[in-house]
């Protein structure tokens, strides 16, 4: 076990430093002439943008300040939606009626990009923060949804059974057995809602940037007015990192502490 | 004695099941079980006999009567505990003593010291004591049935509900178990009523034996009366035995 994931780290680490050396050759060969240096800037470059990034901002707003904003935003979005898509998708174990029409506006919104819905929103909203943070949640509610709803439906009727049995009422059933006998696709659907939220909130933050409120997205829009492409490329690097740190900092650590925990998955 | 489970007129059907004209599993059952018996139940595949459990369990909507101690039940209730056949029956999220205090919380029982001395008292009793703090991924079959009857146990129900719980263990740790459990229902101030296929449990384990026919009607309703512990070498076992083995052959 331990020696595999040595191993599949190893060949990760080969491919990723392959990648970078076609880069840097690429770069250094001028090949787009005069747009070379936009298109693929150096390695030393990008790195040194990296590092300007955080050392001074933009127009006297610190990086950190987007970064901060964007992550409030996002965690907002994040929390709202799954307390939601809890709450929704437990009303449906409730009432029948309820998940039948449940069911439908889950599949129904699921394939509306929130960008689709940008339009309508603002007109609803105007141009404020919270537009950001509707677009998150609707990022957010409609795939955990799908995954809580599966994962009730997968349920091994003896668990629901067993529950009923030691005279569980339907609140106890849903905390006591539907949740945690579900969790394995909770921790899918946190996965999916994760990556959603957070694509989701770098395209509405780069489509409508607020200025009172600046996030990544809308940094990466001002690097690309000022043609600063080593930055643009280092504020990508930044949004992987995130997203990394966020996948193995949070959701595998979730997932060893329950359902491999509960050798519920291999 | 007074009658523990009563059963009169039960009816259940499951229309639409191609496999029966009608649907029809059970038809005007009727069965009165005194406290402290053992009951099991013989038959075929397909008689109803899981259906007449899941029916006294509250599982299942049905027309008749079933009484607990002179009550009408129709919801599930912990007076009636389910042991299945399936060892999947523990909640794989809680621990070995989780699992045990779980339902006795939801009863009323808060103290942590009495939680975990009932714990302990009813591992014992299954044998499988220092259990507590594993998952139930990390047991065998066998133990893992113990877990479920100790947790059965443990709620004092007036009756224990056995759907085979042992028909998918080896033979060895069916013998085992079904010593251990034979053991505990002569010490428990409570009432069983076990479905088996196969007949020398029946014939182990049951103070009274009932034979249902394919058509989900009592054929036979047998009082064991032979001495214990009953061997296959006990006198009386090989006729008992040819008896429900012709009843189940015909």
């Amino acid at each position: 076990m331990k020696k595999e994931k040595l191993q599949s780290c190893f060949v990760q680490l080969v491919f990723v430093a392959a990648v970078a050396s076609v880069w840097e050759a690429t770069a250094r060969a001028h090949i787009f002439g005069a747009r070379s240096e936009l298109i693929f800037p150096t390695l030393e470059a990008i790195g040194s943008a990296f590092v300007k990034n955080f050392a001074s901002g933009y127009a006297g707003v610190s990086f950190w300040i987007y970064i901060l904003n964007s992550m409030k935003l996002l965690l907002l979005g994040l929390v709202l939606g799954i307390a939601g898509a809890v709450l929704f998708s437990g009303l449906s174990v409730a009432s029948r009626v309820f998940y039948y029409i449940y069911n439908l506006v889950v599949s129904v919104f699921d394939l509306i990009p929130g960008v689709a819905l940008l339009p309508v929103i603002i007109i609803l909203f105007g141009i404020r923060p919270s537009v950001i943070v509707f677009l998150v949640v609707h990022a957010v509610i409609w795939p955990m949804s799908r995954n809580i709803l599966d994962g009730f439906a997968a349920i091994p009727r003896i668990y629901v059974e067993a529950g009923k049995n030691i005279g569980l009422n339907q609140l106890e059933l849903l905390t006591g057995v539907y949740i945690p006998a579900a969790t394995s696709y909770l921790v899918s659907g946190l996965k999916v809602s994760w990556a959603r939220a957070w694509r989701g909130l770098i395209s509405a933050e780069m489509i409508f940037g607020i200025a009172s409120c600046p996030g990544i997205g809308l940094y990466i829009n001002q690097m690309r007015t000022n043609m600063k492409n080593a930055e643009m490329y280092a504020t990508l690097i930044v949004i992987v990192l995130i997203g990394v740190l966020v996948q193995y900092g949070i959701l595998e650590p979730i997932e060893t502490h329950t359902v491999k925990k509960w050798g519920m998955t291999k | 004695m007074s009658s523990v489970l009563s059963i009169r007129h039960l009816k259940k059907a499951y229309p639409g099941d191609p496999g029966r004209s009608d649907g029809s599993v059970l038809e005007d059952f009727n069965l009165e079980l005194e406290e402290r018996e053992f009951l099991c139940i013989l038959g075929p595949s397909g008689c109803g006999k899981t259906t007449l459990l899941r029916c006294i369990a509250g599982f299942e909507p049905y027309e008749g009567e079933i009484r607990i101690q002179d009550q009408v039940k129709c919801e599930p209730g912990t007076d009636r505990i389910m042991v299945f056949q399936d060892f999947n029956q523990l909640f794989p999220w809680k621990t070995v003593e989780k699992n045990i205090q779980y339902p006795l919380r939801k009863k009323g029982i808060r103290d942590k010291e009495e939680l975990e001395q009932i714990t302990a008292e009813y591992l014992e009793k299954v044998k499988l004591p220092g259990t507590e703090k594993k998952y139930p991924h990390q047991l065998s079959g066998g133990m893992k049935q113990r877990v479920a009857i100790a947790r059965a146990l443990a709620l004092k129900p007036k009756i224990i509900l056995m759907d085979e719980p042992f028909a998918a263990l080896d033979a060895m740790t069916r013998n085992r178990l079904q010593a251990e459990l034979l053991h505990i229902s002569e010490t428990e101030d409570c009432t069983f009523v076990f479905i088996t296929h196969n007949i020398q449990e029946a014939i182990v384990l049951g103070s009274r034996i009932i034979l249902m026919s394919g058509s989900g009607k009592v054929k036979i309703d047998h009082r064991n009366t032979l001495p214990r512990p009953i061997t296959p070498s006990t006198d009386g076992y090989g006729e008992l035995w040819k008896l429900f083995h012709d009843a189940l052959e015909e």
